[in-house]
């Protein structure tokens, strides 16, 4: 008999420890539970998971200083001690031999693939120099700087700042700004919260809560399921989640005349609650005006639901009032316009009531928050900054260059600590306003997350210097002129997370295990090292790690081995706190909400652009006889631009197809898992067919974050379709990058 | 007592997330290409727009009456105490009558060890230790529950008493201790 085979032994780390890695380059190779069984029993290392952004805490099982297993936290109510099929692969990235484990530097053309291993002195200092020269030369604004929302954003951030760059982006307009937009709109700030396990009546317009995995999220939507709750499910496409509820196929952009057409019942019928609406928000009459004549028969013919169906629903939302919900959604840039859907939906949530109730909509509760109510304030204190005192830093030139949250103009609807990422590539073509010369990326893969890749890519090739910071030699790193290998999440320390929900929630990010390739570092790292070659290393004032976690708890009366002992702290004892839950009367005022008011009608959108106050519907063209509405979204087993090459997931899922109604395909003689080409007009991509009845006839769909371009990425390299690179870079009305209304048609290839 | 160890799988909780998929492979060491359990979609079904799917668990049901351990030559394959079917990788010699016999094609050669492998409840580094498996302890929609048939409080005796459960292919006469719930399923 065959018996079980270690591969070639490769010393890595500092330990000296042999561990079985082998060419195959899958966990399975190393074995790390035979290796380790022998010498030390588990010790579990509490922290947060990295997989996706959603933060999830867990378990780290660890043998002799490897990391057997990831589980989730059972001490976490959220998640039940559960984590997604992402969470549980946290090993197979972390012993990855295909991660990056040097830093490089580019020796041939951008995009030809030729690098040379440096030392990080050697990188630091090329980094530095073309810094230095694009200051001089064009002004430390023409450098922008753009990351995955991320706990260290405030290290690769602080690097702009101090340079005098106003040029900060995160990924966020490619996924949630525009709800971003509607909630500092509508409650004057974004941390708004839904109790979905006490919901009686669910409405999601396209979020996907079961393939978008959050894991306490879906918990709770299953919850509220098994507990008899309405699910209905407007989606395009036969959704995991619309498989658990009623799915109703909603022509794709219409969604707003929807919103408004519920409104426009519950009005007729008076199924609102109009004392709420007195007491906690201002501006409903002119939302009354707004829908006076959204009828179900007009939104019929724009969503394609009928008019009987959009007044059932409207009644049974009603009735469930206020523990039911429409969902704010959560990749929200399908339209231009797309934030006003995001406002309309919350209107009609504001409607019934539903805020600061079991089953509604909630202000997180952060200490901050809890200090205005008297019998809650004792339970938490608010965190502190991490960094000791720091220098003044320069004044930016010249503003940013998507105009974000300048008052007065369209631009004070782009948030702007989060920014129209999707103006970088403008601005690097166009040099309008300005152009950018430099472009600082951390843990963010704009090639495949951004639109219009080839443009893209085109304008990366222009740039003076790129600098990507990633765990893989990703696409965005493989067109760098340096790449700086950040080790993973497993093996470094973060700041404070933040994920306060109902009650107060600090998760720690801590190492389970020594660095796996002793050449890489954990981001707060790179960043403070590289401040001070570039000379503002006064701007990172603190030791390391603990030094800055120990700051930031101090104010709040905690240490970092209370948090280490089970990865997070919630203050003992304290219930979820609705401020609504015992007196439908008791004051709840969003945070900064303007008067106090939840505003229906926001003085502050109007500010930006006249006659947007309040939301009102825009008609999109729909695909015309031959072509098809091409929407995306997320899988279960994989995350955006950032899991598709790590060895378990691509296994269990190494390319998408793209699904095509049975008639629509019959007509086109293109049969399942044919080879297609995609057309949008300007660009083409090839791809294999999956021929469903859970599609419209006139949409076609695929999963998100395949066909990816960096040979480097081996496994994932060239597998499947790359949406990104059928949809234009277009920047909407808030910023955001607009994903639904590309059409296109398709053929045999 | 002796225990009754059974799995019980609601299928309309079940979200197709695979997580049970991947815990399983670390937690037993499956190699690449080769799986335990998984959870493949059934569907959709129907015709636009009346169209459903679910997911359905694959693994070793447990037979009470296990073809596997009738026909293994060596007696690799056996029904511990607990009545858990288990391979002992030393003795398995990779005939392959067990794959043949299995009616759910349940079993595959490991590739690593040359033995028959399949799932074994987690048997021997979690449930003997008073966990559940792998597969039940991540389980994000809370589809999988597992316990002691014999003992009135466990969740699966409270489940198979509250719904009809179906066992699969039960014209085999197998008597699997792996249940399916299908109420609740659109």
């Amino acid at each position: 008999m065959k018996r079980r085979q270690f591969l070639k032994g490769v010393l890595y780390g500092t330990g000296g420890t042999m561990v079985a890695l082998g060419g195959f380059g899958t966990f399975t190779k190393l074995a790390p539970q035979a290796v380790a069984a022998a010498k030390e029993e588990a010790k579990t290392v509490f922290s947060t998971c990295e997989m996706c952004t959603s933060r999830c805490t867990v378990a780290v099982k660890v043998k002799n200083d490897k990391v057997v297993k990831v589980e989730g936290n059972p001490h976490d109510g959220a998640t039940a001690g559960t984590i997604c099929a992402r969470g549980n692969a946290g090993p197979s990235l972390l012993y990855d031999p295909q991660r990056i484990k040097k830093p490089m530097i580019r020796t041939g053309d951008r995009g030809s693939g030729k690098f040379k291993e440096v030392s990080w002195d050697e990188a630091y200092a090329h980094i530095a120099d073309k810094v230095k020269t694009i200051q001089k030369d064009y002004g430390a604004e023409t450098i922008a700087f753009a990351s995955r929302v991320n706990p260290q954003d405030q290290f690769f951030r602080l690097i702009a700042r101090a340079i005098g760059s106003p040029n900060t982006f995160s990924h966020e307009a490619t996924c949630p700004m525009s709800r971003t937009t509607a909630l500092e709109g509508t409650f004057g700030n974004p941390y708004i919260g839904a109790d979905y396990g006490n919901a009686k009546y669910i409405i999601t317009m396209g979020r996907n809560f079961f393939e978008g995995i959050h894991v306490p999220m879906v918990k709770g939507v299953m919850k509220a399921v098994a507990n008899g709750a309405k699910l209905v499910v407007l989606d395009p496409r036969f959704s995991v989640t619309a498989a658990k509820g009623e799915w109703i196929p909603i022509k794709g952009a219409t969604d707003l005349a929807f919103v408004m057409a519920l409104a426009n019942v519950m009005i007729k019928e008076n199924l609102y609650d109009k004392e709420f609406l007195d007491q906690y928000t201002e501006g409903f009459d002119q939302w009354v005006e707004a829908v006076k004549d959204t009828t179900p028969e007009w939104a019929e013919k724009e969503t394609g639901i009928p008019k009987d169906k959009i007044v059932e629903i409207a009644r049974g939302f009603a009735a469930a009032r206020p523990n039911a919900l429409i969902e704010y959604g959560w990749r929200t840039p399908w339209t231009p316009n797309d934030y006003q859907l995001r406002r309309a939906i919350m209107i009609v949530n504001m409607m019934i009531g539903n805020w600061e109730v079991p089953g509604g909509y909630y202000q997180k509760k952060g200490a901050g928050v809890l200090a205005a109510f008297p019998d809650q304030s004792g339970y938490a204190k608010p965190t502190g900054g991490g960094f000791g005192p720091q220098p003044a830093a320069p004044k930016p030139a010249k503003g940013r260059i998507d105009g974000a949250g300048v008052k007065g103009t369209p631009g004070q609807l782009i948030p702007p600590v989060d920014g129209a990422v999707g103006q970088i590539t403008e601005s690097i073509l166009t040099g309008k306003p300005y152009p950018v010369k430099g472009w600082f990326v951390h843990r963010f893969n704009p090639v495949i997350s951004m639109p219009e890749s080839d443009r893209l890519i085109e304008a990366l090739k222009k740039l003076d210097l790129l600098v990507v910071c990633d765990v893989y030699m990703t696409d965005a790193a493989y067109f760098a002129d340096v790449v700086l290998p950040e080790c993973t999440y497993l093996e470094r320390y973060e700041p404070i997370i933040d994920q306060s929900g109902l009650v107060p929630k600090l998760q720690l990010r801590q190492p389970a295990v020594p660095l796996v390739y002793a050449d890489t570092k954990p981001g707060w790292q790179i960043y403070k090292e590289l401040g001070e070659k570039i000379g503002i290393g006064d701007f990172f004032s603190f030791k390391d790690m603990e030094e800055f976690l120990t700051r930031q708890l101090q104010p709040a009366g905690l240490t970092l081995d209370q948090l280490k002992e089970k990865g997070f702290w919630s203050p003992a004892g304290m219930k979820p706190f609705f401020m609504r839950g015992n007196d439908p009367k008791a004051p709840a005022p969003p945070t900064n909400a303007p008067n106090g008011k939840i505003a229906i009608f926001s003085h502050e959108i109007e500010e930006a652009v006249k006659g947007e106050g309040i939301p009102k519907y825009k008609q999109y063209p729909q695909p015309e006889e031959g072509k098809f509405r091409f929407v995306q979204g997320k899988v279960a087993v994989h995350t955006n631009a950032g899991t598709h090459n790590v060895p378990v997931l691509n296994e269990l899922m190494p390319q998408n197809s793209l699904w095509i109604n049975t008639q629509s395909a019959a007509k086109l003689g293109v049969k399942d898992g044919d080879d297609i080409i995609i057309s949008s007009g300007q660009y083409e991509h090839k791809g294999k067919a999956k021929v469903t009845e859970g599609i419209r006839p006139d949409t076609v769909f695929a999963y998100h974050g395949f066909g990816r371009i960096s040979p480097e990425l081996k496994r994932a390299y060239n597998k499947g379709i790359n949406d990104n690179k059928l949809i234009k870079n277009e920047i909407g009305e808030s910023g955001n990058v607009v994903t639904s209304t590309t059409f296109v048609t398709v053929r045999k290839a | 007592m002796a225990k009754q160890y059974v799995m019980v799988i609601q299928a309309s909780k079940c979200i197709g997330c695979q997580a049970c998929t991947v815990a399983c492979k670390f937690q037993n060491e499956v190699p690449e290409g080769q799986y335990r359990t998984k959870s493949p979609a059934v569907g959709p079904t129907g015709t636009y727009p009346n169209v459903k799917l679910y997911f359905e668990k694959e693994a070793c049901q447990m037979c009470k009456n296990a073809p596997c351990v009738a026909v293994c030559p060596t007696k690799a394959s056996y029904h511990n105490e607990d009545g858990v079917v288990l391979v002992d990788s030393n003795k398995c010699v990779g005939c392959k009558y067990c794959m043949t016999a299995c009616p759910y094609d349940a079993r595959f050669i490991n590739e690593e060890t040359g033995a028959a492998d399949k799932c074994s409840f987690c048997y021997e580094h979690r449930v003997s230790q008073g966990e559940k498996p792998a597969c039940v302890s991540t389980c994000v929609g809370g589809a999988l529950s597992f316990g002691d048939l014999n003992d009135p409080n466990s969740d699966v005796k409270k489940l198979l008493d509250k719904y009809k459960a179906e066992v699969r292919k039960p014209e085999f006469g197998t008597h699997p201790n792996v249940y399916y719930i299908y109420e609740g399923v659109k």
